[in-house]
């Protein structure tokens, strides 16, 4: 699995503080415990930044790059800012996330990726919104997306779909049409355009505590999916955990078991079964209550998983 | 070739609930409302017999409300003035149910009080025989003040207490559950809120079998398709077997189409909207067949043509067709 570390995010207080100060060790600090736990890129969501791009953006890249050799993925709207930080990367072939299929954003944003040989992460979101069904969301890519990077004779291998996850807590609906969509999308041209996904989007609107499981379940699904790249957090042992376990096959716990055959299940295009589940433990059942919400079968509430099964 | 129709076999039901309580059974009601049941989706009468009917409820309030349209205060005239007298009128047109709606001030502005609004549930009562859902002004404080007050007045009747919301139901709910009531749960049109606050509700320990669940719904024209999803998805959650969704809704569409500009206003506005009372009319009541035909077993009204309308609406889908 293919980590893009998300946690250096303006939306947390921490990294807030720490750009107004300027404080460089904290964030060498947080690219070092991400590199360490796994992540294979960081994610740079310092926001539009629009009086103090020119400034904050290459001071990012130097700050980071001094730590890490891993690629840097430029997370924002302001395409000044992400150029700016692309002309001061000096390691690896960097990512921007992200265009739409916007006509605006697909005017600027793929030019500029092929201008430094940066790679694209391109959301299957048009001008009307993100589309319910898998088969929109996979049309997007293919008669919009992956179009507009021939035209421009950008490498497909360097095009990454993210088909959009959304919060199974108001989106329900839309949980079992992505997995889907990362299915299709594997055939949308050969070799595949790889694929990425914002993992924790799923829970958000979530409480807190039943964040982890929804995250692991869905990994776990759409890893079975074909999925093998996402922007997710790599300092959750839970979650690497799950990965671990799947990626090895590790068959030695129950859960493990039942990752796995949740995987399988849905790697066969089959829904995971009741059957499958053992649940006395408590660890699977909630597994279980988790796999039912995220396909939608059962409607979500926050406390779901105090619930009975249905 | 004969045909075959395909039919759904759901393996769950709505619960069904009873509003009010005879002599009999601690109350003073002459009569009770039983609605849910449903084991299938709505007037499907070839998959499973509704149990129940769903029923109609006209709102009165305790005291001349200052924010309904004229066009309502112009039918009831000066029966409004008098919460009993307005009981009596509304029982007459044929409603099964009564909902009194608590204001939040009397009619100088003072603050409702909960010996006022005691007194008006219990002249209500002794006015009707119809089972009686008490909501309050929708204030969270107030609500609870009142609407404690009026619980305890009435233990045993199997009023229905409104509205519990997730901000405030807990003083509402206990209210309920020690005096023999049951409550009403509004969400903001939005599944998963409305699955979670029932829930929350039988935590406390109230029984499912006296919880009635308000998804709101909004207008014909505002919001009511909406509305008409939630409503068919909690239904078909409930009849796949999510037990905490199988709760019977109520609706208001008199609530919300009488807020609506095209019935509250008859000044200014297009010559092409015709005649303000009929299109009024046609509000409510297109508004409140749209929330039927997508499940609902309880609609509150507001004005009697409506109720007519909407009693000819359920006969007509209810009645089961002969199959050839």
């Amino acid at each position: 699995m293919y980590i893009i570390g998300e946690n250096i995010h303006i939306i947390s207080p921490k990294v807030k503080d720490a750009l107004r100060a300027k404080d460089a060790s904290f964030f060498q600090e947080l690219a070092i415990k991400q590199a360490e736990a796994g992540a294979s890129c960081l994610d740079l969501n310092l926001g539009p930044r629009k009086k103090d791009w020119e400034e904050v953006f290459p001071w990012m890249v130097k700050t980071v790059e001094a730590v890490s050799d891993l690629p840097l993925c430029f997370d924002s709207t302001n395409l000044l800012g992400i150029e700016a930080g692309l002309k001061s990367v000096t390691k690896a072939q960097p990512i921007i996330n992200s265009t739409s299929a916007e006509a605006e954003r697909l005017a600027n944003v793929p030019p500029l990726a092929k201008k430094y040989n940066a790679r694209l992460i391109a959301l299957t979101m048009g001008k009307s919104g993100i589309p319910v069904s898998a088969d929109e969301r996979v049309n997007i890519a293919l008669e919009i997306l992956i179009p507009r990077a021939l035209e421009l004779d950008f490498p497909i291998s360097d095009l990454i779909i993210d088909p959009l996850v959304l919060t199974v807590s108001g989106c329900q609906e839309y949980c079992p049409e992505l997995i889907e969509a990362v299915r299709t999308i594997q055939y949308a041209w050969d070799p595949p355009p790889p694929i990425s996904v914002g993992l924790s989007n799923v829970s958000n609107a979530v409480p807190h505590k039943n964040r982890p499981i929804i995250n692991q379940v869905y990994c776990a699904m759409l890893m079975g999916a074909g999925l093998n790249m996402m922007i997710a957090d790599p300092l959750d042992q839970g979650l690497m955990e799950t990965i671990r376990i799947l990626e090895e096959r590790d068959e030695s716990s129950n859960a493990g078991q039942l990752y796995l055959k949740i995987h399988d299940r849905v790697a066969a295009m089959e829904e995971p079964q009741f059957e499958d589940v053992d649940m006395s433990d408590p660890e699977q059942a909630a597994i279980w209550k988790t796999v039912q919400i995220l396909y939608n079968k059962v409607i979500y509430a926050d406390s779901y998983l105090e619930q009975a099964a249905v | 070739m004969p045909i075959e129709i395909p039919k759904d076999k759901w393996p769950g039901s709505v619960r069904e609930i009873t509003l009010g309580a005879t002599a009999a059974d601690g109350g003073t009601r002459t009569s009770t409302v039983t609605v849910g049941g449903e084991k299938a989706l709505p007037y499907m009468h070839f998959e499973a017999q509704m149990p129940h009917k769903p029923v109609i409820a006209l709102e009165i309030r305790d005291r001349l409300p200052d924010d309904w349209s004229t066009l309502l205060l112009e039918h009831w005239g000066d029966t409004a003035k008098d919460p009993a007298a307005w009981a009596k009128a509304a029982e007459a047109t044929g409603v099964e149910l009564l909902q009194l709606t608590l204001s939040l001030t009397d009619a100088d502005g003072n603050p409702n009080t909960p010996e006022n609004a005691v007194a008006v549930v219990k002249s209500v009562l002794a006015a009707t025989g119809l089972p009686l859902l008490v909501f309050g002004t929708g204030q969270a404080e107030m609500d609870n003040v009142l609407l404690v007050a009026v619980a305890e007045a009435t233990q045993g009747e199997r009023l229905v207490l409104g509205i519990c919301e997730d901000k405030n139901y807990r003083t509402i709910v206990a209210a309920a559950m020690a005096n023999g009531h049951l409550v009403n749960g509004r969400t903001p049109m939005d599944v998963n809120l409305s699955k979670q606050l029932n829930i929350l509700i039988s935590d406390m320990g109230l029984p499912m079998d006296r919880i009635l669940m308000d998804p709101t719904t909004g207008a014909l024209g505002y919001g009511i398709e909406y509305g008409f999803s939630v409503m068919e998805r909690l239904r078909m959650a409930a009849l796949q077997g999510d037990s905490m969704t199988q709760q019977p809704m109520l609706v208001t569409p008199g609530f919300e189409a009488w807020k609506t500009k095209e019935s509250k206003v008859g000044k200014d506005v297009p010559a092409e909207w015709g005649d303000w009372l009929k299109r009024a009319i046609h509000w409510e009541t297109m508004t409140a067949t749209a929330l039927i035909e997508s499940g609902a077993d309880i609609v509150v009204l507001r004005h009697p043509e409506s109720v007519k309308r909407i009693r000819v609406a359920i006969d007509e889908l209810s009645a089961v067709p002969e199959m050839a």
